[in-house]
């Protein structure tokens, strides 16, 4: 290779890892949820590279609770299947008084 | 689900920490779901019907567990701790739903979503009297201990089949990212959620925080129907081009098919998983029936989900349409109480009488007795009323037995007695089916009418299961699909001689009748005393009688053309011609009304003319001079006895057409029977009409040449007077004369 050709070959070389970087920018993917500490139901945190806390399951309420509105969320009726609406008496008025609520649970 | 207040443990079916913790724990069972499986965590698998959770109540009074308390009966809360709410359940990509089921009948609750994430690795079960300890996995650690979770927003539609995929598929066929019961719309990368957001609705003062997710239209009354149709529509999508859903113009389809019929019936024509025929709890287990193989049971799919090619059964849904759904049949046993309710027995209560006559009934599957024989029915009842007794949940011992409609219970003799089922137990509803739709060039209707309208198709004739076992072998019961939605089989057969012979053949008949014309014509030719060989100078024809001819001619016309299209659903015509179906629709409705009206005009106006008279004999035994290769001197009046049997002819066929074709206008209101019947009348005779029209035509124009003109200025020559209609000219002859004198 002849020596006046290298700072041209050297550029050529920068530009395309310039432009692999910008791609791979572009197509980064943001993700849902930043870097957290996992926490127990107590709400201690978790650290399993210190051993803090680290025999214990991590809590979803204390963990995403921390930064979501755990109780909020958990109005859906994919959580509460009929829980929010459950009575004893939910069924009387339909002569079916095993129904308890109109969610999975208590329905049947 | 057992009750919070309970007086016996005999009213306590699947108390709560069973429904979280229960089912079968052997190796091939274990990672399959019980109820909690499904349940995320949250609500009651976090908090008790007091609002208290549970592991801390329990933990303060211990003597709970020992209690009839619905929320603690038998119950560990205290060690195996409560279900949160499991988010990455729905937003983790690779989350091990079968590890999660697995933690939860070990009843390792507040384990579960720590393992099933692959977060950490929990070893030893609560079930076991083992404390679960947990070892993370530091590799998804950052230095500073955070964790880094590559979590999805939405959830990716591989977590909502975790749930969705197992129950609809028994349910209505369902299943998603499946390229054999493939879906357009999964096809082209939607997920779950670009269908079934979270609401956000002020109106229904729901808020996107509270994930409450868009819901269609499930037909069968099921859970939180106040959140039915908040889903955007079919419509909706494809109206606006919503996510760049085309727009179809549907030109090749009847109006009123669009009206009657949901979007999914002709594009969820075929479903390719097997879903449930139906249940079964003889045996106190849920035993599930894969859909049948009609054409060959005993290769009829082994399992919910597996590969079969099979149809729906169409139900007129809320809205009043007839959509595609699958009715789960249920076989079950219910007690009937004082209080005149049938209250459906446990699968203990079951499985405790089943078991007591098992050897004596011998099923070829002791897995799946099958009972359907008056005998096995009465083994079964008796071995109930024996086991039941004492049951503290009831006041009377009734059983009954629930099957194809039909409930058995025995008499005071002990004899089975069989009985129309009148209760919620006989009410056979479906699960609506919306996903698996197909390609439209797979729709039902792209390949023609015939696609529902032929002898063959399911529309009409594919067999709908309506009893599982029965009597008198055990094998299924079926009735045709049309009889399901309405359509009496005498009606499908009408509907058949439409389709298969009316339509096919109508175009011969009309090719047949001017043959014969042109047969007449060259053998017999014109009358040569024509038109021309004098002047015209008799008015035979006034205006008022031009102008309603005109009016009944021209309505005539445009009836038949359209009619033409409607018949054989000419789509390049119509477009051509009229650009909507609905257009031409209209267009034949007013043609159709002027015709109506003209034709009372001019029954008005030709009545009193077109009496029989004796010469009319004459006129027809030598049939009007128009056979016999000579001509011949025929008696007429005004109008000769031909015009007359035409003239009658017409109006008959008018007062058909007229009658069923103002029915038809009130389509859509009437029943499917006398629609179907009214618009097989209207077609039979609107052809015999046609062709009736042509031989008019022919006669009144090549036949007897000039006479045409006469729709013009109304008036004759004597000469044509003279030949045509003699008995008439004398008459006018004779009047001439004395008006002269």
């Amino acid at each position: 290779m002849e020596r006046q050709n290298v700072p041209r070959l050297a550029a050529l070389l920068l530009a395309g890892l310039g432009l692999l970087l910008l791609v791979s920018v572009a197509m980064a993917r943001e993700r849902a949820c930043i870097p957290f500490h996992l926490k127990t139901e107590d709400g201690k945190i978790i650290n399993p590279l210190t051993g803090e806390n680290a025999d214990q399951p991590y809590s979803p309420r204390q963990t995403c609770g921390a930064c979501h509105n755990y109780d909020e969320i958990t109005k859906g009726y994919h959580f509460q299947q009929g829980w929010d609406r459950i009575s004893d008496d939910f069924g009387k008025k339909m002569n079916k008084p095993w129904v308890l609520s109109d969610g999975m649970l208590g329905k049947f | 689900m057992a009750k919070k207040k309970n007086n016996s443990p005999d009213e306590i079916d699947i108390a709560m920490f069973e429904w979280v913790g229960g089912g079968p724990t052997d190796p091939k069972q274990i990672g399959v779901p019980f109820c909690g499986g499904c349940h995320p965590g949250g609500g009651g698998l976090e908090y008790d019907r007091d609002g208290k959770r549970y592991d801390q109540r329990l933990k303060a009074d211990p003597a709970l567990a020992q209690s009839l308390d619905g929320d603690y009966f038998k119950s560990k809360w205290d060690k195996t701790g409560v279900v949160e709410a499991d988010c990455l359940l729905c937003h983790l990509p690779g989350y091990d739903f079968k590890e999660r089921n697995k933690q939860l009948k070990m009843f390792n609750f507040k384990w579960a979503s720590t393992a099933a994430s692959g977060i950490g690795q929990v070893t030893g079960f609560v079930r076991e009297d083992q404390h679960p300890t947990v070892q993370y996995n530091r590799r998804l650690f950052n230095e500073d201990g955070k964790i880094v979770l590559d979590l999805a927003y939405p959830p990716p539609s591989e977590n909502c089949n975790f749930c969705h995929g197992i129950s609809d598929a028994k349910k209505r066929g369902f299943s998603w990212n499946d390229r054999r019961n493939h879906d357009v719309h999964n096809a082209r990368g939607m997920s779950c959620a670009d269908c079934h957001p979270a609401i956000d609705n002020p109106a229904l003062k729901i808020t996107k925080i509270q994930h409450q997710f868009a819901k269609g239209d499930e037909n069968v009354s099921s859970v939180r129907d106040d959140l039915d149709n908040t889903i955007m529509t079919c419509r909706d999508c494809h109206s606006q081009g919503y996510m760049g859903a085309p727009r179809p113009a549907h030109l090749g389809v009847r109006p009123n098919h669009l009206q009657k019929l949901a979007c999914e019936t002709c594009h969820i024509p075929t479903l390719h998983i097997a879903g449930g025929e139906g249940f079964d709890v003889t045996t106190g287990a849920m035993v599930n029936y894969p859909v049948f193989n009609l054409q060959d049971l005993k290769n009829s799919p082994k399992q919910i989900g597996a590969y079969f090619d099979w149809h729906p059964r169409y139900q007129r849904i809320k809205r009043g349409q007839l959509a595609p759904v699958n009715a789960l049949l249920a076989v079950f046993f219910t007690n009937l109480d004082k209080d005149g309710i049938h209250y459906p027995l446990f699968g203990r209560e079951n499985k405790k009488a089943y078991e007591k006559i098992k050897d004596k009934l011998q099923p070829k599957n002791p897995m799946k007795p099958e009972l359907h024989t008056n005998e096995q029915i009465k083994l079964m009842l008796t071995a109930l009323t024996e086991t039941l007794q004492g049951n503290k949940r009831f006041q009377q011992i009734k059983p009954y037995y629930h099957k194809g409609g039909k409930h058995y219970h025995l008499n005071e003799k002990g004899e089975v007695v069989a009985e129309d089922d009148h209760t919620y137990a006989g009410h056979v509803e479906g699960f609506n089916i919306n996903h698996n739709v197909a390609p439209a060039a797979l729709a039902l209707g792209a390949n023609g009418c015939g696609d529902c309208h032929s002898s063959e198709a399911h529309m009409f004739k594919g067999q709908i299961v309506t009893d599982m076992f029965g009597p008198p072998d055990g094998k299924p019961l079926t009735i045709s699909s049309g009889r399901l939605f309405g359509c009496q089989p005498w009606v499908f057969y009408l509907n058949q001689f439409h389709q298969l012979y009316l339509s096919p053949y109508a175009n011969i008949i009309m090719l047949l009748v001017v043959f014969g014309l042109v047969l007449h014509y060259t053998g017999q030719g014109p009358k040569v005393a024509d038109y021309y060989k004098s002047p015209p100078e008799i008015v035979w024809f006034p205006l008022s009688e031009r102008w309603t001819h005109l009016f009944r001619m021209v309505s005539f016309l445009v009836l038949a053309f359209t009619g033409y299209i409607f018949f054989f659903n000419n789509i390049t015509l119509l477009r051509l011609s009229f650009g909507t179906p609905q257009t031409a629709v209209v267009v034949h409705w007013v043609a159709g009304l002027i015709f109506i009206a003209a034709s009372i005009a001019s029954v008005a106006l030709w009545g009193k003319y077109a009496r029989f008279v004796p010469y009319d004999k004459e006129w027809l035994a030598k049939k009007g001079g128009y056979l016999g290769g000579k001509e011949v001197a025929v008696p007429a009046g005004r109008l000769n006895a031909g015009q007359k049997i035409f003239f009658w002819l017409t109006s008959i066929l008018t007062l058909i057409t007229g009658v069923t074709g103002v029915l038809l206008i009130f389509k859509e209101s009437l029943p499917l029977t006398l629609s179907c019947l009214t618009s097989t009348i209207h077609g039979f005779f609107a052809v015999i009409f046609v062709a009736s029209i042509i031989a008019h035509a022919y006669l009144g124009t090549i036949a007897n040449p000039g006479t045409w003109q006469v729709l013009v200025h109304g008036k004759v020559s004597r000469n044509w007077a003279k030949k045509h209609h003699s008995e008439w000219y004398k008459e006018y002859a004779t009047q001439e004369e004395q008006e002269k004198q």
